[in-house]
């Protein structure tokens, strides 16, 4: 293959909880197997290139920086964004770009703003702001181990509409929204989530699946093994210790 | 004066004795917790005795080597200062400081006040200290998971200092671009402080930059210099906003190790036994202090040159024939500068660095994505990654390129392993977060290392 593109959507608006780990373990990952790997920087006013991209990126950001964002992604991405998600790439979206991808975000005031309408799930504001470390059981999707762990800090609440399947179930923390013990989203090669932490260091599983999904499309089945010691211990270990103290 | 305030004090003040006696630290807050449930007006009441009057400290970070800086300009007037100290920064710390020096009659024995208070704090602090001076010194991206956005810290500073009382000043450092913001909005003009060396600053911001963006229009902002985070020499590109015009310029900023700076602030060379360019804010914010409150600027530059960093901030200590230095850094921001200032002004080659997780350190790691944690790769010989999280900052290090030992959550295993690796002569950085840094000092007191804080 060439090379490998990772797409970061508003890498200097929607970056506030560290995103860029999540960046870093995607292309540090295709390096270490030998791949060449770039990252493409989408900001305002970009929306060319976007066909060469493997796996976008989009994360959270405050209030502000979203409100900065809104016209650009509805304007300028949601078209080019849809045709390449339609031929095989992935995007993993977190937090505020997750809640992007759905039909609307309603605020308390009852004021909806839409969404790119990506996928069948809406966003209500919430009263309480979910905080904490979170805990997700993603056996459904196949991976080991067989869970997420992340950290989540949202007050939206996010409902999937009854023909989307969830990243998977809470086991500690609140997900998507606190109710139906849901968290995040598995829609083909789309994946949204609250999770960040960031998310993908410490699950590299996942990093890898996401990986895999993105290179399908350019004949890639299987990725070459790489020593997740250090991650998966750094998971187990927050995962025991959350697990530990729900009992 | 209310009985019930006396009573308050000595209330207050017995605790702290207890305290102290049955080794339960420095009793730093709890006196303020019994003081304020006898007396919930007792800090009002005391902070009226104070004839000078009282200076305020807020902002992310700087706070403790800031107050004591300007604790140092007070104190030579000659005064006698009441300051609250060792990152007690709530009103229950502020109020157990003016606890300790009050009498038993009620009355605070001191004629000024420094409190460093957290910024969520501050419309408490204001209202009941009614301070000559409050200094925000900066906002950084800090423990989102405990206090929500920065935009919500800011419109709540302002709130305080919408607060302030007729005669009062708000030292505000220009080149923050949220502080910046909310100065602008002020009734009354603050006084404004900031960097003005273009030689000194960096061309473009770092990763964990926060605030770019031009309030009126959402352009992104321009720097024509950095120098701490997004601090800097900032304009809009469409003219909608720029920093304040500098009252109080610091020019000609000299950094010598981590041992010693000077600048040169409107014509009166300041000298300081701090060392980093953050250290330079630190000075100038609280030079700037001293200039609102009217006096002199050879006086104040005299009095800048006497202090040292506070406690675990900067702290040095020779132990096993080795040379070690602490370096607090609670946040992106400040762990930047303190990991490029401790590689590049101390040719650092050696590190403990201590990761925790808990309420004060902030539940939430995810910010080491943002902390350039690849400056160490040419450079640096040994880290070993420790604290609640040693595991994380593993990882971190590892997509840094950066080739650490194996983690060692333990804080003491961590330092013997540190110790093996450190040949005698050498120094060695100790860079932790605020609980692992109280941790680490406990165990180095423990070792006989170091001398308990609440004797510093």
């Amino acid at each position: 293959m060439t090379t490998f593109t990772v797409g970061w959507l508003y890498p200097d608006l929607m970056n506030i909880y560290g995103d860029r780990g999540n960046i870093l373990t995607l292309v540090e990952r295709a390096r270490w197997r030998g791949f060449s790997a770039n990252v493409m920087e989408l900001g305002k006013g970009v929306h060319h290139g976007l066909e060469d991209v493997d796996v976008f990126f989009f994360g959270g950001g405050q209030d502000r920086e979203q409100a900065l964002v809104y016209d650009d992604l509805l304007e300028l991405k949601a078209e080019p964004l849809t045709r390449a998600l339609a031929g095989g790439a992935a995007l993993l979206a977190v937090c505020g770009g997750y809640q992007l991808l759905g039909h609307y975000y309603q605020t308390a005031q009852g004021e909806r703003f839409p969404g790119l309408g990506l996928l069948d799930l809406h966003t209500e504001a919430g009263a309480r702001r979910c905080i904490g470390n979170v805990v997700v059981d993603v056996s459904g999707l196949g991976l080991e181990p067989s869970t997420l762990i992340g950290f989540e800090n949202h007050s939206g609440r996010t409902f999937l509409g009854p023909q989307l399947t969830p990243l998977g179930r809470v086991m500690a923390g609140s997900g998507n929204n606190g109710e139906d013990g849901t968290e995040g989203v598995a829609a083909g090669n789309i994946f949204g989530t609250y999770l960040h932490g960031s998310l993908l260091p410490k699950n590299p599983h996942l990093a890898d699946h996401i990986t895999t999904a993105a290179l399908q499309r350019r004949g890639v089945r299987s990725l070459p093994v790489l020593d997740d010691a250090l991650e998966l211990e750094a998971h187990r270990r927050v995962r025991d210790r959350e697990l530990a103290g729900r009992r | 004066m209310p009985v019930r305030t006396a009573l308050a004090v000595v209330a207050g003040k017995a605790t702290g004795s207890l305290s102290r006696l049955t080794g339960r630290g420095g009793g730093t807050t709890f006196p303020g917790d019994v003081a304020r449930y006898v007396d919930p007006h007792v800090l009002r009441r005391l902070a009226r005795d104070l004839k000078g009057g009282a200076v305020i400290v807020t902002g992310t970070n700087g706070k403790p080597t800031t107050s004591r800086l300007v604790h140092a300009v007070l104190e030579g007037i000659p005064a006698r200062v009441v300051a609250n100290r060792a990152g007690a920064n709530l009103i229950y710390g502020a109020t157990a400081a003016a606890v300790a020096v009050a009498g038993v009659d009620g009355r605070l024995r001191a004629d000024w006040g420094v409190f460093e208070i957290d910024e969520a704090t501050l419309p408490a602090a204001v209202d009941e200290i009614q301070p000559r001076a409050v200094l925000v010194l900066n906002l950084f991206r800090d423990q989102l998971d405990r206090y929500g956005e920065l935009e919500l810290m800011a419109r709540t500073i302002q709130r305080a200092l919408e607060q302030l009382p007729e005669q009062s000043v708000a030292v505000l450092n220009a080149d923050d671009p949220r502080i910046g913001e909310l100065g602008s909005h002020l009734r009354r003009k603050p006084l404004w402080f900031g960097l003005d060396d273009r030689g000194a600053g960096a061309q473009s911001l770092p990763h964990a930059a926060d605030a770019r963006t031009c309030p009126r229009c959402g352009a992104t902002l321009v720097f024509d210099a950095v120098y701490v985070g997004h601090d800097g020499e900032y304009r809009c590109p469409n003219g909608d906003f720029a920093r304040p015009a500098l009252d109080i310029a610091g020019r000609h900023l000299r950094l010598e190790g981590l041992d010693w700076l000077g600048l040169n602030l409107d014509g009166q060379i300041v000298e300081a036994r701090l060392g980093g360019t953050y250290n330079a804010y630190n000075v100038t914010a609280a030079y700037a202090v001293g200039r609102a409150l009217g006096l002199e600027p050879a006086y104040i530059a005299e009095r800048l040159k006497t202090v040292a960093a506070a406690f675990g901030r900067q702290e040095r200590f020779e132990a096993t024939g080795r040379r070690f230095t602490i370096l607090l850094a609670k946040n992106p921001t400040g762990f930047n500068s303190v990991l490029r200032d401790s590689i590049e002004l101390a040719r650092g080659k050696r590190y403990l660095i201590a990761l925790n997780d808990r309420i004060a350190d902030g539940t939430d790691v995810s910010w080491i994505w943002d902390v350039d944690f690849e400056l160490l790769k040419p450079s640096v010989q040994i880290v070993v990654p420790s604290g609640d999280r040693a595991h994380d900052l593993a990882v971190r290090l590892k997509y840094a390129g950066v080739k650490a030992e194996a983690p060692q959550a333990d804080l003491g295993r961590a330092l013997d392993r540190l110790l093996e690796l450190t040949p005698e002569g050498e120094h060695a950085f100790l860079l932790c977060t605020y609980t692992a840094m109280l941790d680490l000092r406990a165990l180095l007191v423990r070792r006989g290392w170091l001398r308990p804080y609440w004797s510093t």
